[in-house]
């Protein structure tokens, strides 16, 4: 795979004095294990900052590092080579849980693009509080309603069952809203995929980068919301 | 988490848990959520308005004990102070109150946010009717 973007610095060799690659493990010249840099999990893979992401190449990569960098191979190495390795064997191992999972990826990307989701809610409260207005919700108020509906239907579902009744239209209703919320999951993934090739496209476009970022951002959000009431709702109609 | 002896007791003994009509225009409506749980909260006031006095309050809350907690005194608080008083209860009035844990801040923020988005509400409906109009929906310095 060949890296587009993010021209390298150069990385010179502890051991042999050649020039490398700033993202290089190992010097092309003598094969010697390079010094642990904190970096970013693209750059730990020598990857460029993309959201589409080929899976199995990734998993390739990442079995072969973890086979070159074990920390066995290392214990009659210098300290500083056992240490790097250690180093490099944790990080591989975060980046390559991060990296393969595509939402995962998608947060992991956005928060080096400088956004939060967490903060982003909690900078929407303190923005609020410091005007004195009204928080701008980070999802809108129609999905909120919902969620509260459901919410309520869920209770007396619970309650009507704690009282050994289960009303069979009420299941059918927390049924229908189920395939509901499966099929914006759904929805919203494809919306996400589009998202994802769309921002890796426009390299050179700032403002369509932004946009599609505030738009995957909107969708998480929605996301982390269907994601909790389903979980509540799958445990509901559990009987 | 172990939670402490005041979110306990309002988790087992909530005040104020129900429902106002929301489309009354005594009563302002908020509702609010925190993405990072999926944890609702409606908290409702209801306005005297020569006065703008709460004169009551009501909560219904889908989240965890500390949310209902916050929730649940939040609408104590509210209760007996005008609009512009109740603007000031702060998240950390009620972090301090209950001894919430830093992982449960948002929680409280949670209420905060409810509490305002309430009286924005009565606000926006009154002054919709033309009363109060000079008021926005701000901090007014008492
Ligand atoms: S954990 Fe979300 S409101 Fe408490
Ligand atoms: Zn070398």
């Amino acid at each position: 795979m060949t890296v587009v973007a993010e021209p390298s610095k150069k990385l010179v060799c502890w051991s042999c004095g050649s020039d490398n690659d700033a993202d290089a493990q190992f010097c092309a010249t003598c094969g010697k294990l390079q010094p642990y840099t904190p970096t970013d999990y693209f750059s730990f893979f020598g990857l460029p900052r993309r959201f589409v992401l080929d899976r199995v190449a990734l998993e390739k990569q990442f079995y072969q590092l973890s086979r070159k960098l074990h920390p066995d191979l290392y214990v009659r190495a210098g300290a500083q080579e056992q240490q790097w390795s250690l180093e490099k064997s944790s990080v591989l191992n975060d980046a390559w849980r991060t990296l393969r999972e595509p939402l995962a990826r998608t947060e992991y990307l956005l928060s080096l693009l400088g956004i939060r989701l967490e903060e982003q809610s909690r900078d929407a409260s303190d923005r609020a509080a410091a005007s004195g207005t009204v928080k701008q919700q980070v999802v809108p108020s129609d999905l909120l309603e919902e969620v509260f509906e459901l919410n309520m239907q869920l209770e007396e579902m619970r309650m009507a069952k704690a009282g050994g009744a289960d009303d069979p239209e009420l299941r059918r209703d927390l049924e229908a809203a189920r395939e509901n919320f499966y099929q914006q999951l759904k929805v919203s993934e494809q919306d996400l995929q589009r998202l994802w090739a769309e921002w890796d496209s426009s390299a050179d476009n700032e403002a369509t980068r932004q946009t599609t970022q505030e738009k995957m951002v909107d969708l998480l959000n929605r996301r982390s919301y269907i994601r909790n009431l389903l979980r509540d709702v799958e445990e509901a109609l559990k009987s | 988490m172990a939670y402490s002896d005041k979110v306990i007791e309002h988790y087992n003994n909530p005040r104020n848990v129900g429902q106002m009509d929301k489309n009354s225009t005594a009563v302002g409506t908020g509702l609010v959520g925190a993405p990072e749980c999926g944890d609702v909260m409606r908290l409702q006031i209801k306005v005297n308005p020569e006065t703008r006095v709460i004169e009551d309050a009501k909560f219904k809350t889908f989240g965890c004990g500390s949310a209902i907690a916050s929730s649940s005194l939040a609408t104590e608080w509210v209760k007996g102070k005008t609009v512009d008083e109740a603007l000031e209860i702060k998240n950390t009035d009620i972090v301090k109150e209950l001894a919430l844990p830093p992982v449960k801040i948002h929680c409280s923020v949670l209420a905060e946010d409810a509490i305002r988005a309430a009286i924005g509400d009565w606000k926006k409906k009154n002054v919709a009717l033309g009363e109060q109009a000079a008021v926005p929906v701000a901090i007014a310095a008492n």
